[in-house]
């Protein structure tokens, strides 16, 4: 049993030596692998994943693979991704030059007593959907300006709202990082954590 | 591994409240045993339950918002979601499940809720 790490051009070399790595080629494409390991599934294990995700990244553009991607073996995984060949050629093509960087915004004043009265209950909820509303504004829409793409995840929280990843041109990416301290200088109400470069993730799907 | 901060506020911990119940979900996501079986049809269930509370609150709100409704209907409305918002928070703490796990990921169709 194999564990999928990435697919990325041929010939995928050379492959970061931090685990016994091999790539398969399949069409225009190529998948890089490991043994699959039987360790108990952690959140160490992950990081590990991501360890060998990202030092491909550096030499190449990628298309993650998420953590626990199994094939029986090199000759299955070449038949699913032929399988899907032109979607993961266009997916590849999307993310070319670019990588994935998170943004994250809390409110500070969100810790506010539950509401008792019915009135204070309404009101706390139309107060977080204007919140919501004014980070997506303030925030989030001059950030897309400067991405190619921007995916958002909400975290169902009020306290927080706006979790996004943006995919950004590898060269744009300290540009994107300044644009977060500016707009952190001009929004003290909020707090705004920035983390990348990170794999693709959220943009293998179109 | 390198570090990953492009740009973090001073008060950085805030975002590491809740990396506690990420590392007990991730394994409670992977790990299967009996009791995290029982834990998952909790979370599937309440999914669907926090999903329709959404959906109806929000509709509420949006009503209360029209300003077609008494203050009476308002009270007797905002009433019943806090109700219910403290009744879903009691039964997710009951079962270890934060906000995040009532969600569901649909791929290209986006997240539930």
């Amino acid at each position: 049993v194999i564990e999928l790490y990435a697919v990325t051009d041929p010939p995928a070399e050379p492959l970061p030596d931090l685990a016994p790595l091999g790539a398969l080629v399949s069409g225009d494409l190529a998948v890089v692998y490991g043994p699959a390991s039987e360790t108990q599934l952690s959140g160490e294990a992950l990081w590990r994943h991501e360890e060998v995700v990202e030092a491909l990244m550096d030499g190449h553009d990628v298309l993650p693979f998420r953590y626990g991607t199994r094939c029986a073996n090199a000759a299955a995984a070449t038949r699913a991704v032929a399988e899907r060949q032109e979607e993961l050629a266009a997916a590849l093509e999307r993310i070319r030059g670019a990588v994935e960087l998170s943004v994250r915004v809390l409110v500070i004043d969100a810790a506010e007593a539950q509401p008792k009265t019915a009135a204070d209950y309404v009101a706390a909820k139309a107060r977080d959907a204007a919140r919501a509303r004014g980070v997506i504004e303030s925030i989030d829409e001059p950030l897309s300006t400067r991405a190619r793409a921007r995916r958002q995840t909400p975290s169902g929280v009020p306290g927080e709202p706006l979790r996004a990843a943006y995919l950004v041109d590898r060269k744009n990416v300290d540009a994107f990082a300044a644009k977060v301290a500016a707009l952190q200088a001009r929004h003290t109400d909020l707090r705004l954590l920035c983390t990348g470069p990170w794999p693709p993730y959220s943009f293998v799907e179109p | 591994m390198r570090s990953k901060l492009l740009h973090t506020p001073p008060d950085v911990d805030l975002f590491a409240a809740e990396r506690e119940s990420v590392d007990a979900s991730l394994s409670r996501r992977i790990n299967a045993d009996p009791e995290n079986l029982e834990r998952g049809l909790a979370q599937l269930v309440l999914t669907i339950v926090e999903l329709l509370r959404q959906l109806m609150e929000r509709q509420a709100l949006r009503r209360i918002d029209g300003g077609t409704l008494t203050d009476d209907q308002v009270e007797r409305l905002g009433r019943t979601f806090m109700e219910l918002d403290r009744r879903m928070q009691e039964l997710r703490e009951q079962f270890g499940l934060t906000q995040e796990d009532l969600n569901l990921r649909l791929g290209p169709l986006g997240d539930l809720l």
